[in-house]
């Protein structure tokens, strides 16, 4: 299964970070979120937390997405000691999706009122 | 703790100190947060006798229990102080995502005092609470100051993309600074805590802006039991449309619902129809013109903000809106038709920092003080009819104070007396009076009139609701209504989505969930009244009476829209009888007694 991510239609509501760490952690902080939405002005971009990376690399820098401007650091779902995202903000433990639990129930999809999220089989 | 953080905020800008106080169980169990809280500690702590714009004057930004939870449409915070403008307490409320941001720093509230002897900003990283010198963006428009902030606040404390992706900036432009009486706050580029002037506020204590990052949490009470109700909420509001809806037109099928029934704020309120909005009349056209992407404020699944693009080198590229209520104002009742010129106008307010709705109900004002010959074109330097774009150098001189510009900037009422027609400024204490024509239903006037901080659209609701239209019951309603939004506007929920009668009962259920309190529709209808008779005794004590109670002449006598007038006279009396206040409008000791405000209201009544 996968989470199929529709960037144009994400709204930026932040419901999905708020579902995650409801579901991971039993209170509401996106911060200790696996989901996280870059916002930006033509449209939004979700990014699912990926594997963990012991070293931050050094070959990133802007990527063209639909001519707009993005950080490639923003796109890349890593966990990496170079962001600040996809880790817990108290202790630095690198946090990873895990589409809570199996069979694969992912809160964020359910609580995407836009649908801009969607579990797919894999194809 | 659950729902509240417990902690407020105390930033002295004369001392250049902050503090971080215990919030008193009290105030969170009678006034739960946001706007309760707010009227109280201002009743308690300002003399509302003073200058708002004075340094006594406190500004307060509030969240409620609710605020970032993840109850939908639960991220506004609400700002408070006098106002400027109409001499009232006012508490604006405005969304994106400073408010959650706050919230996750670890305090409700925020309360602003004094006066600071520089141009400052103020930086919340939870526990970190900076104050940095603002010179340098003094005299820059609202987006570009955020854009300067995070620059800055990127080189200072090393944040990366994400978290300046995250953060949350509540602002003022020009307009503030330059205190013009209805300068708005604006956040997160184009949203804004926009009615009754507390842009100025802000700039009259040398703030330009603060920004918050929270990396902390909320707690839940009944985690399970939340998740479970907001699911079955998230169901109901797709099944019967409602997602849909408000995230493919937001307010924009609005202006044409108003305008095809004849209820549209046109020409200075001459009249409830315009021509030019007809080709709106289908919402998707608007969509078609103007849109890029749907914007949510933080945590709100229906989405009705949307980010609009018009094809102009002198703007940004994208912004925020324009919504119904600027539509109308700075559209129809302007004489303006063209989408583009209306997005034009709504930018350039947003940009300025000021409130479009007031802004609009000024320029209409001058617009027919030109036409009926009593405002000479040397005072102008340009000729200004109805739907002449000479109206944005205009909204420039006012927000710069430059020419005619420094007269309209100290509100409507000075400037129509000025020209010696005081009752062409459609306005109720100073505030101009919202969209929907208010003759084309009596009991909207009446929810402007008796508004406890003037003609305010997010304090009265939508008029054509069932059981709002019965003359029988409206009154009733209307008392009603204003209780629950004070009730709303204190947990915090967004009026927009919760102010019908489909989810009346909302507030409760999420309050009951999140802070594990719970509290009947009855307990927090009763609460939202206590709120509103100490907002209506603040004023009382700032010398405003029943007196100001009114609505101009234009809508009381000249039946200008579906050949009525509103019968202010004959529905106030009812009004107060509903309220529990004298005739003269003013709260009886029985009724403080019943509402526990007996000791604030010693000395007022």
């Amino acid at each position: 299964m996968r989470i199929k991510i529709d960037h144009k239609i994400c709204t930026g509501c932040k419901q999905c970070e708020i579902a995650c760490s409801l579901a991971h952690t039993g209170a509401v902080n996106p911060w200790r979120s696996r989901i996280r939405i870059f916002v930006g002005e033509e449209f939004c971009l979700p990014v699912i937390a990926g594997p963990y990376t012991e070293a931050a690399c050094n070959s990133k820098g802007i990527r063209m997405a639909e001519g707009i401007e993005v950080d490639a650091c923003v796109i890349c779902r890593a966990s990496c000691p170079a962001k600040s995202v996809y880790k817990e903000p108290d202790t630095g433990i690198p946090l990873k999706c895990d589409f809570c639990g199996e069979p694969p129930n992912p809160q964020c999809v359910q609580w995407c009122a836009p649908n801009a999220l969607t579990l797919v089989e894999d194809t | 703790m659950f729902g509240w953080n417990g902690r407020l905020l105390r930033i002295n800008l004369t001392q250049g100190t902050s503090r971080v106080e215990d919030m008193p169980t009290s105030l969170m169990e009678n006034y739960i947060g946001g706007r309760g809280m707010n009227a109280k500690i201002l009743f308690d702590e300002i003399d509302p006798r003073i200058d708002a714009l004075s340094p006594g004057n406190k500004l307060i930004f509030a969240t409620g229990p609710l605020t970032g939870s993840g109850a939908p449409a639960a991220s506004r915070f609400i700002v408070s102080a006098k106002s400027p403008l109409s001499n009232c307490v006012s508490s604006p409320c405005c969304g994106g995502y400073f408010g959650a941001n706050l919230k996750y720093s670890g305090y409700d509230l925020v309360i602003i005092e004094g006066k600071s002897p520089e141009p400052v900003y103020v930086t919340i990283l939870n526990d970190r609470v900076e104050i940095n010198p603002a010179g340098h963006f003094w005299g820059k428009e609202s987006s570009e100051t955020e854009k300067m902030i995070r620059k800055e606040m990127k080189a200072r404390y090393g944040l990366d993309n994400w978290a300046l992706n995250s953060m949350g900036i509540a602002d003022i432009g020009p307009a503030g600074e330059n205190l013009v009486r209805f300068a708005s706050i604006m956040s997160d580029g184009g949203r804004a805590a926009g009615r009754s002037g507390l842009g100025a506020v802000m700039g009259s204590k040398n703030l330009k802006a603060l920004a918050a990052l929270g990396t902390g949490q909320v707690n839940i009470a009944d985690v399970e039991g939340f998740r479970k109700a907001v699911m079955d909420f998230y169901k109901e509001a797709r099944e019967n449309g409602e997602f849909y809806k408000r995230r493919r037109y937001g307010t924009w099928g609005l202006p044409g619902r108003a305008n095809a029934s004849k209820s549209q704020a046109a020409y200075n309120f001459k009249e409830g129809y315009s021509e030019a909005f007809v080709k709106y009349e289908d919402p998707e056209v608007i969509r078609d013109l103007i849109r890029v992407r749907d914007e949510a404020c933080f945590s709100c699944p229906f989405s009705c903000g949307k980010r609009s693009r018009i094809k102009d080198p002198e703007y940004p590229l994208t912004a925020k809106g324009p919504e119904h209520e600027t539509m109308a104002l700075l559209g129809a009742n302007c004489g303006l038709g063209n989408m583009e010129d209306i997005c034009r106008a709504n930018y350039l307010c947003n940009e300025l920092g000021m409130d479009t709705i007031t802004a609009g109900a000024m320029i209409s004002c001058a617009m027919e003080l030109f036409e009926e010959g009593h405002l000479p074109e040397r005072d102008l330097g340009y000729p200004l009819e109805f739907g002449n774009t000479n109206m944005f150098t205009l909204l420039r001189q006012i927000a710069h104070r430059q020419g005619i510009g420094d007269l309209m900037a100290e509100g409507g009422l000075t400037f129509a007396s000025k020209y010696g027609h005081p009752e062409l400024f459609m306005g109720i204490k100073g505030m101009g009076i919202p969209a929907w024509h208010p003759q084309a239903f009596d009991a909207l006037g009446l929810q402007y009139a008796t508004c406890v901080t003037g003609g305010s659209h997010t304090k009265a609701t939508m008029p054509f609701y069932e059981g709002r239209k019965d003359p029988a019951h409206f009154v009733e309603f209307t008392k009603k209504d204003q209780d629950y939004i004070a009730a709303a506007d204190s947990g915090v929920l967004c009026w927009i989505i919760y102010h019908g009668p489909l989810w009346g009962e909302k507030l409760s259920e999420w309050l009951t969930y999140v802070t594990g309190i719970a509290q009947t529709r009855e307990e927090l209808d009763r609460l939202g009244e206590r709120i509103w008779n100490l907002e209506r005794l603040f004023n009382m004590r700032a010398g405003i009476t029943g007196k100001d109670d009114a609505l101009p002449p234009r809508i009381t006598k000249e039946p200008r829209v579906k050949n009525r007038v509103v019968p202010l006279d004959k529905l106030l009396p009812e009004y107060y009888e509903w309220r529990g206040w004298d005739k003269n409008g003013v709260p009886t000791r029985e009724k403080l007694k019943e509402l526990a405000l007996e000791k604030e209201g010693e000395g007022v009544i």
